[in-house]
């Protein structure tokens, strides 16, 4: 089964970011930034771009599809 | 509940309301007595303890955020919920029908009248507990 994968945890321990924070940047509650964090919630492309946006880098640095990888 | 978003915690406040109210009357027997005002009454009683419920957890909560995974969470509770409802009322229906045939009960306007209202009332029951279930095992099983 194809799914997402993610850094957003590497990503916030570079700048020193709390799970809340970045929800707060992009709008979603803290449980839903830990949802996409632990690949069991794949969010919205505006989230996504959002989540790219606060962390100042492309979205393929923070999100990477992988077929047949299972979710 | 620390952990708990705020819309995690207005499903458990919803469920417990539910079952508060609900529990009693179906089963402590106050359905029996098939009352227009049995039903009038419980009804009261879920808006008066769901107002009380979720004033005091939006008031103990700070982040009350409702985002995209919420939407989608509550787009499913409600599927839950409806395949619940469709699938009682034929349940339901297909009960009426059969106790009306076997004999169980006069038919006489106001007597099916109440054990309608009974029945319709039990399934809008069922399938709100079903539709705040499914979505407090979507928050848990996504966590």
């Amino acid at each position: 089964m194809p799914g997402l994968r993610n850094t957003i945890r590497e990503l916030r321990a570079d700048q020193n970011m709390t799970q809340q924070e970045l929800a707060d940047a992009i709008g979603v509650t803290r449980q839903t930034v830990i949802a996409i964090e632990l690949d069991k919630y794949s969010p919205s492309l505006e989230t996504a771009f959002k989540i790219a946006q606060v962390f100042r880098v492309p979205l393929e640095q923070v999100f990477q599809y992988e077929a047949g990888r299972k979710k | 509940m620390g952990s708990l978003s705020y819309q995690e915690r207005t499903l458990w406040g919803s469920l417990v309301a539910e079952l508060v109210v609900y529990l009693p009357y179906f089963f402590l027997n106050l359905h029996r007595a098939n009352s227009v005002n049995k039903v009038a009454g419980t009804i009261f009683a879920i808006i008066v303890l769901q107002i009380i419920v979720q004033s005091i957890i939006a008031a103990a909560t700070r982040h009350r955020i409702t985002d995209e995974r919420d939407k989608i969470i509550q787009l499913r509770g409600y599927r839950a919920g409806y395949l619940t409802w469709v699938t009682l009322m034929v349940v339901g229906l297909a009960m009426l029908w059969f106790h009306s045939m076997a004999g169980d009960f006069p038919i006489h306007a106001g007597f099916v009248g109440l054990h309608f209202l009974n029945v319709f009332f039990g399934m809008l029951v069922i399938s709100d507990i079903v539709k705040t279930v499914a979505q407090i095992v979507a928050y848990r099983r996504d966590s």
